[in-house]
C-alpha cells in the first residue's frame, strides 16, 4: 500500500490561513490502514483545526467527508454537491488523491494534509516499512522475493558492498542487509545459484525514467 | 581580452560552439581549436546535456585550455548530484575553465541511452546558488572551502513558441539572474523579426544576450528543423534558396553570415553552431566579417 504520514499541524494551518470554509476529505483506502488520512484522522485534524481557530478567535466552518478511493474520479465527483459552498479543500490522501480532486475541481484550491511516503508493508501494528519503488521491472523472482532496490542503501544489484557488517546495513544498524537477506533466503530455497547470475544495468524506463507512467489497458478503457 | 572582461565592459563577444568526440580521439578538436584562436573569444561545450555520451566538457575545457581558448563549459542536473557537481566544479576551476553555462538537461528517453537513471537532485536556480556559495567559499552543506573558485556563470534561454511564452521565459530569466547568472545565451531563430523581439524582451534584464545561429548543412536538415522544431522558424524561402543556389554548401555558410551580421548589431554577442562542421567556423566568420 501507499503510506502517509500527517503533515506538522503549523503546515496545514499555514495552507488554509485565507479561508473560513474547508472541505476536509479522508480515503478509505491505503491512508486508512496507515492511519495517517482516514475516517477517524479527518475528524481529530477538524478538531485540531477547530480548536486552533477558537484561540485565535476566528471562526471556521469545516465539512468532513471520507471518500472510498479519492484516487477514483467516479468517487471524487461525491464532492461536486459541496465543493460551491467552500473557500477550499484539504486532502488527507496521498498525492495521488490530491491530484484527482485538483484536476476536477480547477476553481477551488486543494491543499495536502499528509506527507506520502512509500509503497511498503506493515510488519506489526502501526509499523510499515518501504518494500517497492515501482521501478516497473520487477525483479524479485531472481532476488528470492527481497527487493534490492527499495531495500538495499545502494540499490545494489549484485550483491552486498563492503559496508554490510553482521547482516546489517551500514547505514543503521537497524536495517538489514538486503543482500544478506537475498543470500539466506536463496540458500534456503536451494536457489544458490541464483546469486551467480550478474544483473546487468537496469533499465530505468519503466520506473519513470521517459516521463510520468501511464498504463493503458485497451480491453478496459 | 577575456571573454568575462568583455561581458562586463560591454564589448561584443563572439562564441564558437564545439562538440567533443564520442571516443578519446581529440585530433579534429585541437585542430579546430588551432585555427579558431585568434579569432572567436571563448568556445563553448556542451556536456552531456544534449542527450548523447561522448567526453564530458570538462575535459574537453581542459584540452581548449591547453591549446590557449577559453572554455564555456555546460553545467546540467540531469546526470549528477550536488555532491558531484559541486566536485566538478572545483575541477573545473582547477583546471582554468571559469566560464559556465547553466542549462537544462535534454530529456534522457531523448539520448543515446535512454534506459539510465535520471539524477534531477538540483534544478536550474539550484545550480547558480550552488556556484554563488562555492565562490563565497562554503559548499552546500555549509563546509568551508580551501580556496574559493571563480566562475562566470550564464545561462541558456528556452526555445521560445510565442510571445506569452517569452515573456514567462523573461521572468524565469530574471529569477536566474537574481540566483548570479550574468549572462543569456538565447536558442537560434531564423526569423530575424521574431529574433529581434526576443533580444529586445531578454535586454530589459540587463545582463548581456548573446544571439545564436546555427549552420544549416543542407535541404534535409533544414526541412528537419522546419518541421520538427516551430521554434526555430524557419521559413520554405530559407529552404527554397539553399535548393536552388549552385553550391549549397557555401550558400548555407553565406546564410549563417548574414544572420550574423545582422544579429551582431542587436546582441552583444553571438554564439555560432556548426554541429560538427567546425572547419565551416572561419568561413562564417569571414562571410559575417568578423
Amino acid at each position: 500500500m501507499i503510506t502517509a504520514e500527517q503533515k506538522p499541524i503549523q503546515e496545514i494551518i499555514q495552507y488554509i490561513a485565507p479561508y473560513s470554509k474547508i472541505l476536509l476529505v479522508g480515503c478509505n483506502e491505503c491512508v486508512t490502514v496507515c492511519a495517517a488520512g482516514g475516517r477517524k484522522e479527518v475528524g481529530l485534524l477538524a478538531s485540531a483545526l477547530h480548536l486552533n481557530h477558537l484561540k485565535q478567535g476566528k471562526n471556521i466552518d469545516i465539512r468532513e467527508i471520507t471518500l472510498e478511493r479519492q484516487c477514483d474520479p467516479e468517487y471524487v465527483e461525491e464532492l461536486a454537491p459541496y465543493i460551491d459552498g467552500v473557500d477550499a479543500v484539504v486532502s488527507m490522501a496521498c498525492g495521488c488523491g490530491v491530484q484527482t480532486i485538483a484536476a476536477r475541481f480547477k476553481k477551488t484550491p486543494v491543499f495536502p494534509a499528509v506527507n506520502t511516503r512509500f509503497m511498503g508493508a506493515s510488519l506489526s501494528q502501526g509499523v510499515w516499512s518501504e518494500r517497492c519503488k515501482g521501478c516497473g521491472d520487477c525483479v524479485l523472482g531472481i532476488t528470492g522475493g527481497i527487493c534490492p532496490v527499495a531495500r538495499c542503501s545502494k540499490h545494489l544489484f549484485n550483491g552486498p558492498c563492503g559496508g554490510t557488517s553482521n547482516g546489517q546495513c551500514e547505514v543503521s544498524p537497524d536495517i538489514d542487509c538486503a543482500w544478506r537477506l537475498i543470500w539466506e533466503r536463496l540458500k534456503e530455497l536451494g536457489m544458490e545459484s541464483r546469486y551467480e547470475e550478474l544483473m546487468e544495468a537496469k533499465d530505468w524506463r519503466p520506473g519513470g525514467a521517459g516521463g510520468p507512467g501511464t498504463i493503458i489497458r485497451e480491453d478496459l478503457a | 581580452m577575456s571573454f568575462k572582461a568583455k561581458l562586463t565592459s560591454g564589448e561584443r563577444v563572439i562564441l564558437a560552439e564545439m562538440d567533443t568526440p564520442k571516443g578519446v580521439d581529440i585530433s579534429n578538436m585541437i585542430s579546430h581549436a588551432r585555427f579558431l584562436k585568434s579569432r572567436v573569444d571563448a568556445v563553448v561545450l556542451p556536456d552531456l546535456d544534449t542527450g548523447v555520451m561522448h567526453l564530458n566538457a570538462l575535459a574537453g575545457g581542459a584540452v581548449l585550455t591547453q591549446q590557449g581558448l577559453e572554455p564555456v563549459i555546460h553545467v546540467y542536473g540531469r546526470d549528477r548530484n550536488r555532491m558531484a557537481l559541486q566536485g566538478d566544479l572545483l575541477a573545473a576551476h582547477v583546471l582554468g575553465i571559469h566560464n559556465l553555462m547553466v542549462v537544462q538537461g535534454e530529456e534522457m528517453i531523448n539520448g543515446d541511452h535512454p534506459d539510465a537513471k535520471i539524477v534531477d537532485d538540483v534544478d536550474e536556480l539550484g545550480i547558480l546558488n550552488m556556484i554563488q556559495t562555492l565562490m563565497a567559499g562554503t559548499d552546500l552543506a555549509g563546509f568551508e572551502l580551501h580556496g574559493k573558485p571563480e566562475f562566470t556563470p550564464g545561462i541558456a534561454a528556452p526555445p521560445i513558441t510565442d510571445e506569452d511564452q517569452l515573456t514567462q521565459a523573461v521572468a524565469d530569466a530574471g529569477a536566474k539572474i537574481a540566483a548570479g547568472a550574468g549572462y543569456i545565451v538565447l536558442q537560434p531563430v531564423f526569423d530575424l523579426d521574431f529574433y529581434k523581439k526576443i533580444i529586445h524582451a531578454f535586454s530589459s534584464l540587463n545582463v548581456p544576450v548573446i544571439a545564436s545561429v546555427f549552420l544549416l548543412k543542407n535541404v534535409g536538415m533544414a526541412r528537419y528543423i522546419s518541421i520538427n522544431d516551430p521554434t526555430s522558424r524557419l521559413s520554405e524561402d530559407v529552404i527554397r534558396r539553399i535548393r536552388q543556389a549552385k553550391d549549397r554548401d557555401t550558400e548555407c555558410v553565406t546564410i549563417a553570415g548574414e544572420m550574423i551580421r545582422s544579429l551582431k548589431e542587436i546582441s552583444q554577442g553571438i554564439k555560432i553552431s556548426a554541429l560538427g562542421w567546425e572547419d565551416k567556423l572561419p568561413a562564417i566568420l569571414d562571410s559575417a566579417g568578423l
